[in-house]
Order: C-alpha cells, then structure tokens, then sequence
C-alpha cells in the first residue's frame, strides 16, 4: 500500500515534506486512517476521534500555515505508537505562520479545528513560533491489532 | 473520477418532501468538498421551502469545514426557512455536539424525527 520512499510500519506512520494544501490533506487523512485501521483494534468512537484530529491539525496546516506565502510550503506528519504505554503519539508540523485568530472576532462558522483537536484526543498541545506551529496530540489506551511480531 | 484518488467524493442529493427541501449528503464532508454543500444549501433555500434540512446519515468523514457549513447556513437562509440537520453517529452526530453545534442548530437522529420538527 505504502509508496516507495514513505516509511510506514506497525508502529509508524510519516508523511515528510507533503505539500502543505487541501489534496493532500484530504489523501494523508486518507492513508493514515488506512493505517489506523490495519494495525489497531480501536472502536468505532476512537477511530472517528483519532482520524478528526487528525485532519484538523492537518487541515490547519494546509489551510492557514501559507496564507502569506505564494506558494504552499511543507508539512509533515508523523504518528509513533508506544506499545509498552500504549499510547499513540501523532505530531503534525509545518514551517509556516498560522493566521493569528482572535476569539472575539472569529466568524462563528469557522475556528472549531483547534476545540476538536483537544475534545477528540486526550492530550494536545499547539505550540506556534515564528519558525512555524507544532500540533502533538496524543491518545492513552491504544491497543495494537496483533501481539508483537 | 476514478482516475482521481486524492479527490474526497460527496454526493448530494436534493429531495422534496411536502414543503421540505431534504439534502441527502453521502461521502466525505471536508475542506474538498464542504464547497458542493455550501451550494446545495444555497439553492435550496431559493426555492423558498418551509425548511430545509440536511440529512448527514451516510456521511462517513465530516471535518470542521462541513460543521462550518452548518453554522452558516442558520445565517444564509432566510429567516423564514426552518434549518436541521439530521446525524447520528461517531463520524458525525458526536463531533457536532462536541464543539457545541447541537445547540446552536436543531440536531436530530434520524429524518422522521427532524422532518416532524419542522411540520409540528
């Protein structure tokens, strides 16, 4: 399933360098939810959780982390699972500037990606700089599909 | 299509029910494809039904983009048209209702339910 180049095992998941917009957000979303399916035994509610979250940070990154830029820039995603602490670690970064969003003046039909982003997972952390943002979320609990290989 | 994997397929259709426009939404609901129901919505309120509702129960992916969508669509339509949305589910029903969009639109389990809303 996993192209040649894009290092994929039961325990990781990276996209490095993807083109930071919204086809290949659509098709990361895509191919980790393949992952996630293939490796974990999750119910219906996690998977769901997971993948939302997932996309949002990602979707950030496509939508807002370029806006200046003419061109859209990198952005990377990497999912490490623990198998000892069984948790699932997944951090999306970009090198971009996400529009600075001021709560009192968000249109109401925008801005829930980052409240999903903390509802959806049980740890997650924004971390934005000018050297571009940083999204760690993370979920306890995650059991792999098989026993160890 | 088939020759474009990456694309995100929705498929919306339009149905009318008495004086309700019902939009059955299937697929993906994502920054993609949010856009065809935004349009959808639009066109259905310009018909000036006595509701409209959106049906989301095969919608497998909805992303912040579509529950967006919903938000503005109270707004767009005229205030005469009755608004809901009809979800049920981990995919869809649960993230609207974390974020707070089940109070802020009429959220319904199923189309009975949210079509005798709107006619009661």
């Amino acid at each position: 399933m996993s192209p040649s180049g894009k290092p994929c095992t039961s325990t990781q998941f990276a996209r490095i360098d993807a083109v930071a917009d919204p086809q290949s957000a659509a098709q990361i979303r895509r191919e980790f939810s393949d992952w996630l399916g293939r490796h974990f035994t999750l119910d219906a509610t996690k998977v769901s959780d997971v993948v939302l979250a997932v996309n949002e940070a990602v979707a950030n990154a496509a939508e807002y982390a370029y806006v200046p830029a003419e061109q859209p820039g990198a952005m990377h995603v990497l999912a490490d699972y623990d198998g000892t602490a069984a948790t699932l670690t997944v951090t999306v970064t970009d090198e971009g500037a996400w529009r600075n969003v001021d709560p009192a003046t968000t249109e109401l039909s925008r801005g829930r990606g980052i409240p999903l982003m903390r509802a959806l997972s049980d740890h997650a952390i924004v971390d934005s700089s000018d050297a571009g943002t940083r999204v760690c979320l993370q979920w306890n609990r995650v059991t792999a599909a098989r026993a160890r290989a | 299509m088939a020759n474009q994997p990456a694309a995100s397929n929705c498929a919306v259709e339009r149905q009318r029910i008495g004086e309700i426009d019902v939009l059955l939404v299937a697929g993906v609901v994502d920054m993609l494809t949010a856009p065809q129901l935004e349009e959808a919505i639009a066109a259905a309120g310009k018909e000036s039904p006595r509701g409209v509702i959106v049906d989301l129960s095969a919608v497998d992916f909805l992303a912040s983009a579509g529950m967006g969508i919903l938000v503005a669509a109270r707004d767009e339509l005229p205030p005469s048209v009755h608004f809901a949305v009809v979800a049920d589910g981990p995919a869809t029903s649960r993230p609207l209702k974390l974020v707070g969009i089940a109070d802020i639109v009429g959220l319904h389990a199923t189309l009975d339910e949210a079509l005798a809303a709107l006619t009661a």
